[in-house]
């Protein structure tokens, strides 16, 4: 097939994507990657196109950075070692047990090993936040304490993924300077440059955001390494940046979700092999189990003593996954370190694991709001918004 | 006396042509009964499963800004008809919400339209069906 054709027609599935997410309330990405699976299979397009590769790849460190950008570090900082502990604990439990068990009994090799544990070990901020902002939790102990732990998690995944694939050449430590150099830098000149040229329809500040992730990516391929860690850290310094500058932050969201993440979802759902996936159902299971029961046991005790009363609803929400699992999962395809069988699986999986916890979570678990306010109460702000009773935000404060 | 007189009603309010008419209904009757009027906006859901938090702070923003027009516009209508209004919006599901609110604020009457926006509503049978059922006081549905 011409790159135009499929072009053409995964510009159609965006489309399509976007309307029945807007029908039926489910995120576009998921609906992507659903449509990725069935047009792959259905017309057996080729998910290794260099264009779609090269896109799909940059869509994965634009995602990488807002991730690390949407992270709200006054939250974070508030109940720092409640979060650094069940963090810390939601990926390390996962990522050992899924680890042994794909090297041991599954017989993978250890980077594929090592991959299905950093797949299987993440959690994701954005499913929990739309629970917490849905329930009006974002604005509580419990839910910052929540979100602020699933960055924890988030931070060790890339992490896991950066020392994965190192290989230390001697570009490696260009590779560390710049990465140190932007991430100390780009907070400063920001300011200055998105002053002086932002704020217009040819987008300078969107140009060099994109500009010093390529270079990063450059440099982390010289290096045989991934500029995950180096993207979501500049992510992370560019957060206060951000909120600041609400409009910003919209026009780059504007731009990755019109044309770039739809891509990368698009292409991991056209890499699944739905036959390998019901050919391997026990193992499925395995890796669900693997995933789910080292998340459930080792981090509801540290979520009983730290979000009492609420423990179950926290750690069935440090149990998802979906952005960075796939992330991991895509990456080792690509550098064929897994098969497409295995990344079938572990995708399956992540996304298993974005819907199941979730829908667990919401229909039994659902702390109660009032409690929590109740609870908060001893010189906490009380919220305003949708769900709270009280009136609306201003619309730059919408996110709380 | 009569169990039916109405002082304080509900209308539930989404911006959809239903929702128009059940607006123009409840002004009527607040007009003719002197009641005070509530109109209520029900936030739906933020997209299920999201990959990035950008994603569901878009989507609630606009939420944000859709409801809130909608209540400007509804107050807007109630002034102009000198009917006492106040305005509220609630994130939730909606025949929950409006039920659960029209109790909570000793609302007496709950006017909804016969069919909002969702596909829900087709798969699902309508919100104006399940706050029938799980109302507490009397419930205009407006065709």
């Amino acid at each position: 097939m011409e790159p135009v054709q499929l072009a053409a027609i995964l510009a159609a599935a965006v489309l399509l994507a976007s309307m029945v997410s807007v029908h039926i309330g489910v995120s576009v990405a998921l609906i992507e990657l659903a449509l990725g699976v069935l047009l792959g299979s259905a017309f057996k397009l080729d998910p290794d196109q260099s264009w779609l590769v090269f896109i799909a790849g940059f869509a994965s460190v634009v995602l990488t950075f807002l991730a690390g950008a949407e992270v709200d570090p006054d939250d974070f900082r508030e109940r720092l070692w409640a979060s650094v502990g069940i963090g810390v604990v939601s990926f390390a439990g996962p990522f050992v047990v899924a680890t042994v068990i794909a090297l041991g009994p599954l017989g993978w090799s250890t980077k594929a090993s090592l991959i299905a544990g950093t797949a299987l070990s993440t959690t994701s901020l954005a499913v929990v936040y739309a629970v917490l902002v849905e329930t009006g939790l974002n604005t509580v102990r419990v839910g910052k304490l929540i979100m602020s732990a699933c960055f924890v998690t988030d931070m060790c995944t890339v992490i896991a993924l950066s020392a994965i694939f190192v290989k230390p050449t001697v570009w490696f430590p260009v590779f560390l300077v710049v990465s140190v150099a932007v991430i100390v830098l780009l907070p400063k000149l920001a300011p200055w440059f998105f002053g002086r040229y932002g704020d217009r329809v040819i987008e300078p500040e969107i140009k060099l955001v994109f500009v010093v992730l390529f270079v990063l990516m450059v440099l982390g391929e010289q290096a045989n390494s991934q500029a995950v860690l180096p993207a979501f850290v500049l992510g992370l310094v560019m957060s206060r940046h951000y909120q600041q500058h609400r409009e910003e932050q919209r026009r780059l969201r504007v731009v990755a979700f019109a044309f770039l993440t739809p891509f990368f979802f698009l292409r991991g759902g056209m890499n699944v092999s739905l036959g390998a996936v019901f050919a391997n159902l026990g193992l499925l299971a395995v890796l669900v189990a693997a995933k789910l029961v080292p998340k459930l046991g080792l981090v509801l005790p540290l979520a009983r003593r730290y979000a009492p009363g609420n423990a179950t609803f926290t750690t069935l929400l440090m149990s998802t996954g979906l952005t960075f699992g796939t992330i991991s999962a895509l990456y080792g395809l690509q550098a064929h370190i897994i098969d497409r069988a295995q990344f079938s699986l572990l995708v399956t999986v992540v996304v298993l694991s974005a819907i199941a916890p979730t829908a667990i979570a919401q229909r039994w678990f659902t702390p109660d709001l009032g409690a929590e306010h109740a609870g908060a109460a001893r010189g906490a702000p009380k919220p305003t918004g949708p769900g709270t009773g009280e009136p609306l935000p201003a619309p730059e404060a919408a996110r709380t | 006396m009569s169990p039916y007189q109405f002082t304080s009603v509900l209308v539930a309010v989404d911006g959809s042509e239903g929702a128009a008419k059940a607006l123009d209904c409840a002004l009527s009757i607040c007009e003719a009964v002197h009641a005070r009027l509530t109109a209520l906006a029900v936030e739906g859901k933020l997209p299920a499963y999201a990959a990035s938090v950008g994603e569901v702070d878009e989507v609630k923003h606009e939420k944000d800004q859709f409801f809130k027009r909608v209540l400007e516009q509804a107050e807007g209508q109630a002034r102009a008809r000198g009917v006492q209004i106040e305005t509220d919006l609630i994130a939730g599901h909606a025949a929950e919400v409006i039920t659960h609110y029209a109790k909570a604020h000793g609302h007496d009457l709950i006017v909804v339209g016969h069919r909002g926006h969702f596909l829900g509503d087709y798969l699902l049978g309508s919100t104006a069906d399940r706050v029938t059922h799980h109302a507490h006081c009397p419930v205009i549905v407006v065709r």
